[in-house]
């Protein structure tokens, strides 16, 4: 029944997203809508892929990383399942997530610790804030966010790289935010974004994000390529996508401490 | 020695080779380290020296799933403990809503950290008491276990066969030995008194897991042993030797945990009932049956910026106490962790302390790890032991730095 409906909203989705598409230059989005219609590109009900992240600091020196990681949609809701794979002394170690769209509702996560062979509990909202395993993107960038916790405006429409985008800038409500704003440009044919950059709470550009290799996978747009700098400090990470796929063969199910213990699903 | 080792590299080398044409998805991973600890106060001797090889091999084939390690060790401190172990060894099936795990395996039951309430089917490795590891510190049971999965909810049973008991570091040569190295009396230590191996002596218990949005929680039950024994200590009549026996008991545990996140805190908690637990009497008479309980809470912080801080409190209460107990009527430890890391998280700066609230003393780790590349860790620490009575003021004189650099491939 769960299955069906999701089904039947992923159809609704691209049927909205269709219509959007025909429509698109008829009227004028505002910065909300569009950034919900990027939200809801559709992406598969599930999806895989494996994540390489090159560290790269300002004197050129590199650290690797390496992550697969499953995901399946539960209505609004996500479920992520995420293994590491290098280097050695944290591969095995796995994060379990059930993401909730709730604003305020803080996520569930498990990490899995191989070496002491048990699974810990941890705090789902307070990490958000935090670099990913030492990398430019912190957790948020990683996970999902819901729309409405940023006011979005529409700055204006240009070309940028050969195509044609809003520029939209994202503030956030919450006032604890590392970040004053955000401002992306979306390309209008694909809905997905070619540049974000994100300022700090002087004002100053902080870190700019460049996404590139957009293609479909499996019938769906993807940036395969994510190359972030930090322009105050020189450090930047790219993280390149392989093996993406999507609606992958699993079920809720298998989003289970069991198999984050297990190291597969 | 060596002729194993190379025989052991020849058997890697050919699993590798076979399962590779099998098309199976295996991996040999594992790492080098050394380890070297020196006295921070006179005589300033070595009270750890000692290098391991560990590697580890693992096999998925479908829904089957092997996995071996073993450590190669050189120690120069005990060199009895130079030589090849084996850590783990199991096989584990997933069907559809199960899983079997046979072997050798570690089991971690609860939600504490460093510290045993529910968590008592595995034995610990005493052999430097807690100054190296808590992973280390672990040992595996060589047992058969079966959970039934369901998504929020996990049952385990689990059966020993023969049951694994700590090592207690009691040898003269180990620096870290509970017992005194005195002249007069000489301790004469029988640490041999270990059940049988029959299935009367076997041990089995089971643990059902809830993990819901918001709440984890989990009940156990479990029928083991005391895996730490309890000595009785006899003076020879002509008052030179002091013998000393270790014994080992039934022992039958209730117990429950849960951990709760609330925004950027963890609280958790265990409670444990110990049914039929023996206990050291403080004349040369046997050992007394008292049962006794056992809780923790414990709080996580995770203010952001990399920060983690830990707390826990834990508190023993034995009912219908009677004074001639060696251990106290109420025993309170506690424990504070502090971790931050830095450098896009390549530095990390850490402190775990243990705090022996009953006999005011406490114990220390506090370490900087330092990721030199993707392989390499140099870490650095000092362990410091504070206090006039109970085990942290007995090693008050082991105060240590050490250095510690490991390889990972």
């Amino acid at each position: 029944m769960k299955n069906i409906n999701s089904n039947k909203m992923v159809w609704a989705m691209i049927f909205v997203i269709a219509g959007l598409n025909i429509n698109i230059n008829a009227q004028t989005l505002t910065g909300r809508q569009i950034m919900q219609n990027v939200k809801d590109r559709p992406d598969g009900e599930s999806r895989y892929s494996e994540m390489k992240m090159e560290l790269i600091n300002k004197r050129n020196k590199k650290r690797v990383r390496e992550v697969k990681s499953y995901s399946i949609d539960i209505g609004e809701d996500k479920k992520t399942i995420m293994f590491f794979l290098y280097p050695g002394d944290v591969k095995g170690t796995g994060f379990l997530t059930w993401d909730y769209d709730e604003i305020g509702k803080d996520d569930d996560k498990w990490l899995y610790l191989p070496a002491m062979k048990k699974t810990r509990r941890i705090s789902g909202s307070s990490a958000k804030k935090d670099y990913f395993m030492g990398t430019d993107f912190t957790y948020d960038d990683m996970g999902s966010r819901n729309v409405d916790e940023d006011d979005h405006k529409l700055l204006r429409e240009e070309e940028f790289e050969g195509h044609n985008c809003w520029v939209i800038e994202s503030v956030s409500k919450d006032k604890q935010s590392l970040f004053s704003k955000k401002i992306s440009w979306i390309r209008k044919d694909c809905l997905v974004a070619l540049k974000v950059e994100y300022y700090d709470k002087l004002n100053k550009l902080h870190r700019e994000l460049i996404l590139s290799d957009i293609k479909k996978v499996d019938g769906f747009w993807q940036a395969n390529k994510l190359h972030m700098t930090n322009v105050q400090d020189n450090h930047q990470t790219i993280i390149t996508l392989s093996n993406s796929r999507f609606n992958v063969d699993v079920n809720e199910e298998q989003f289970t401490v069991s198999n984050l213990e297990r190291g597969d699903i | 020695m060596n002729r194993f080792i190379f025989s052991m590299l020849f058997v890697l080398w050919a699993i590798c080779s076979y399962s590779q044409n099998l098309n199976n998805d295996l991996s040999f991973t594992g790492f080098i380290d050394t380890y070297h600890a020196v006295r921070s106060s006179s005589p300033n001797d070595f009270l750890s020296s000692r290098s391991r090889f560990r590697g580890e091999i693992k096999m998925h084939k479908g829904s089957s799933y092997l996995f071996t390690s073993f450590n190669v060790v050189h120690n120069s401190i005990i060199e009895s403990l130079t030589g090849v172990d084996l850590r783990e060894a199991f096989f584990d099936y997933s069907g559809k809503s199960f899983s079997l795990k046979a072997g050798r395996q570690l089991v971690n039951w609860g939600v504490a950290d460093g510290m045993r309430i529910t968590n008592i089917i595995s034995a610990m490795d005493m052999t430097e008491f807690l100054a190296q590891d808590y992973d280390d510190i672990l040992m595996p049971v060589n047992g058969i276990k079966l959970t039934w999965i369901n998504t929020k909810v996990n049952i385990e049973i689990i059966f020993v066969p023969i049951p694994t008991f700590s090592i207690i570091p009691h040898s003269n040569e180990n620096p870290w030995s509970i017992f005194p190295s005195n002249e007069n009396p000489v301790y004469d230590i029988n640490m041999d008194n270990k059940p049988d191996y029959t299935l009367d002596n076997s041990e089995y218990g089971t643990r059902i897991s809830f993990f819901l949005a918001g709440i984890d929680f989990s009940f156990s039950a479990l029928n083991t042993w005391n895996k730490t024994p309890v000595f009785t200590r006899t003076l020879s009549s002509e008052k030179d030797t002091l013998f000393v026996d270790a014994h080992y008991y039934r022992l039958n545990m209730l117990g429950s945990d849960f951990s709760l996140p609330k925004g950027e805190f963890v609280f958790r908690g265990e409670i444990a009932y110990y049914f039929n637990e023996f206990h050291e009497v403080n004349n040369s008479a046997d050992p007394v049956n008292k049962s006794s309980a056992n809780w923790l809470l414990g709080i996580d912080w995770y203010p952001g910026n990399e920060w983690t801080i830990t707390s826990q409190y834990s508190h023993k209460f034995i009912p219908n106490y009677v004074d001639v107990l060696v251990e106290n009527e109420n025993t309170v430890l506690s424990t504070v962790g502090i971790t931050k890391k830095i450098f896009r998280s390549t530095l990390t700066i850490s402190t775990f302390a243990y705090i022996d609230l009953t006999n005011n003393g406490f114990y220390d780790r506090s370490s900087l790890n330092y990721s030199l590349s993707d392989e390499i860790n140099i870490m650095l620490g000092y362990d410091w032991f504070n206090g006039e009575k109970g085990i942290f003021g007995y090693y008050n004189n082991n105060s240590e730095f050490w250095i510690k650099a490991r390889y990972c491939f």
